[in-house]
């Protein structure tokens, strides 16, 4: 077994907010605990305001009020030392920004800088952490941007003069330039063209791969999961549901909301309109008792309703929350060519 | 290049064409107005010595005949156009026949020496500090700041001015409170004199700054507010950049574009935000000018002082046009 990169332990961040003296608290992340080992690729899915951002914002040591972190550890492995960001200072996170730690933020459209050309952004970014300067660091950012496919002179253009896949290759290029070991990734394909972004897909892999680090993404799209994963966390109302390795979730999940994502994938020769799963996601600030999806299951007992179900070990390397996880069977079997993992 | 010298070179026409038309507008304006300078003239011979009716009437035939006005209108605004494409802007009438140019050049120097130096002071605290409270959001000291600014910037200009006035004139008398400089020094490059005008430009300048800080600071701090929650920001402060390089580089240079433009916009306009803060600072500049002149009747002087005032205007606007595609790299210039 490879050694763990960052152990997530308890992980409970809110988003705590006043309005007009009626308080208000929006459980984002509620208990999560997970590792993320050196050198994969980990995939975490679940809908829109699953609270996956949230997640890996807290991991990014991004977390800004109102969100606070309640309880819990996030604890790194980095060459210069362990760090748990849940507890560190805005100096020690400084220390490992962008060398040790990045982060590739969603949207590629209105993460640079308009005014600013991209080389400028560039030597804001990279140029402290690399630690070089002159011809060194030139010459590390070009051969960076060759390994991207992007054309020297893109350092004097202007983010607008750029297409959105070039735009997104370079803000891959700033937070992959200083060879980070643990790159997180928010939607990093998301309104880019299928073409384009197998290709961005391809190339996060291939810089993953070139630098041995780890690289968390998240995203709601399941295609893209079993391109790209090794391992797929599930996240659902602000809990880790189910994890495992990528083929494992995907051809035997044991947890049904997995199965119904899993089932989401369109298919060459669908003729109907795939069923859309009953209900909306829980509001995180009133979520349902006992297990979280229980009103959405259709697998519920009365237990769902009352007991919160752990996160138990399934198989080997895979763990589910279900109580019914026995019972769970995948409701289509994805085609051999869709998951390439 | 070749796209921006002919982005240049429309851009110029246009200017052009606003200022032609602006000024036939102002010459409309003065022609077709009630009162005629002759008349004034009369009244203020007739005031002080008692004339016959033949020679007030030989006067003001000699007096239409001298200023041009008997001639039709269309005949005065070609001789009007004439005179001005070779910068003459024929005598003043107020003061005849002392050229409207030399009156005008008399009194732009205070008008400028003022309000632009105000302007410009108004323009770097209110951003600077509307900046700093955008990106402080929760600093004591700008909120208490930002209900300041927003209290005294809806009060009229006129009663900060009179506000100041009783202040520093009769409660507390240290700073002059009326004209440019005392009348016992002599103009020139002497240290007296200058101190003068320094003095005497305080109040005038300080009345300015207080209402026109806040506008800039309401707006700057707003325009912040929004740029510090941009995608772009968040990213540069969590990839760990400096500090003062997203101030600077990323939050106010965004958020000054819209600014520079107003800037711009607020040095053209000097010329009639003048009028008021001269008339209640006696200061002898291009406002008070300019009110003689409408209450004389003169039309040379009124049409000097406009025309100064709409090139000017032009000129700004022009002006921001050429560097709008220099500050935002979005702009084209097409």
């Amino acid at each position: 077994m490879t050694e763990d990169l960052l152990k997530v332990e308890g992980l409970k961040a809110y988003y705590q907010m006043n309005y007009f003296g009626v308080e208000r608290e929006v459980r984002a992340v509620d208990d999560i605990t997970m590792t993320i080992r050196k050198n994969e690729i980990y995939g975490i899915a679940g809908e829109s305001s699953s609270g996956k951002t949230s997640f890996i914002k807290v991991l990014a040591a991004a977390i800004r009020p109102p969100m606070r972190i309640v309880a819990g550890s996030v604890k790194y492995d980095f060459k210069n030392g362990p760090i748990d960001v849940a507890t560190a200072t805005p100096a020690q996170i400084e220390a490992v920004r962008w060398r040790h730690l990045s982060y590739i933020m969603q949207g590629s459209m209105s993460v640079l800088n308009p005014v600013r050309r991209i080389g400028r952004t560039f030597e804001d970014f990279a140029r402290r952490p690399l630690g070089l300067s002159g011809e060194a660091y030139r010459a590390r950012v070009l051969n960076h941007l060759e390994r991207l496919k992007l054309p020297a002179d893109v350092l004097n253009a202007y983010p607008h003069e750029l297409s959105g896949g070039m735009r997104q290759r370079v803000t891959i290029g700033l937070a992959t330039v200083c060879h980070p070991e643990f790159v997180i990734a928010d939607e990093p394909t998301t309104a880019l063209d299928v073409v384009v972004q197998k290709e961005v897909l391809g190339l996060i892999r291939e810089i993953q791969q070139d630098m041995g680090s780890s690289v968390v993404f998240v995203t709601h799209d399941m295609t893209v999961h079993a391109n790209m994963a090794d391992r797929v966390g599930i996240i659902y109302a602000g809990r880790l549901v189910e994890e495992g390795p990528t083929r494992q979730m995907f051809f035997a999940p044991k947890h049904p909301y997995t199965a119904h994502l899993v089932a989401s994938l369109p298919r060459i020769g669908d003729t109907a309109q795939r069923p859309a799963l009953e209900g909306r996601p829980p509001s995180l600030a009133s979520p349902p008792s006992g297990c979280r999806f229980h009103p959405r299951c259709p697998l519920a007992i009365d237990k769902c309703k009352t007991d919160v179900p752990p996160l138990i070990q399934v198989a080997n390397d895979h763990r589910s929350a279900c109580w019914r996880w026995q019972d769970v069977e995948p409701l289509v079997v994805p085609q051999r060519h869709e998951v390439m993992a | 290049m070749h796209g921006y010298l002919w982005f240049i070179a429309k851009r110029a026409l246009q200017m052009l064409a606003v200022i032609f038309c602006a000024i036939s507008a102002t010459f409309l304006v003065t022609h077709l107005s009630p009162i005629d300078p002759v008349e004034q003239v009369l009244g203020r011979l007739s005031s002080r010595a008692n004339l016959s009716p033949e020679a007030i009437a030989s006067t003001r035939a000699a007096l239409s005949d001298l200023f041009g006005t008997g001639a039709p209108l269309h005949e005065q605004y070609v001789n009007f156009w004439l005179r001005l494409v070779r910068g003459d802007f024929g005598p003043s009438l107020m003061a005849f026949p002392t050229p409207a140019m030399d009156i005008v050049a008399r009194a732009m120097p205070w008008t400028l020496g003022l309000l632009v130096s105000a302007t410009l002071i108004t323009f770097v605290i209110g951003n600077l500090l509307g900046a700093l409270a955008g990106y402080n959001q929760n600093n004591r000291f700008f909120k208490l700041f930002g209900i300041i600014a927003m209290g005294i910037q809806p009060i009229p200009y006129y009663v900060v001015a009179f506000i100041l006035l009783i202040i520093f004139g009769f409660l507390w008398p240290v700073l002059p409170i009326s004209g440019g400089f005392a009348m016992d020094v002599t103009p020139g490059y002497n240290w007296p004199f200058i101190s003068s005008v320094l003095q005497h430009a305080i109040l005038p300048t300080l009345s300015v700054v207080i209402v026109g800080f806040g506008g800039w600071f309401i707006g700057m701090r707003a325009l912040v507010s929004n740029v510090v929650n941009d995608d772009y920001v968040t990213y540069a402060e969590l990839a760990g950049v400096d500090k003062s390089t997203i101030v600077g580089g990323y939050v106010i240079r965004n958020a000054m574009v819209p600014q520079l433009t107003a800037l711009a916009l607020a040095l053209g306009g000097v010329f009639s935000g003048t009028v008021i803060t001269e008339q209640v600072f006696n200061y002898p500049g291009l406002g008070s000018l300019l009110i003689d002149a409408v209450n004389y009747g003169d039309y040379s002087l009124v049409l000097a002082v406009s025309t100064v005032s709409i090139t000017a205007v032009a000129v700004a606007i022009f002006t921001v046009d050429l560097l709008h595609p220099l500050l935002d790299p979005r702009v084209k210039a097409e």
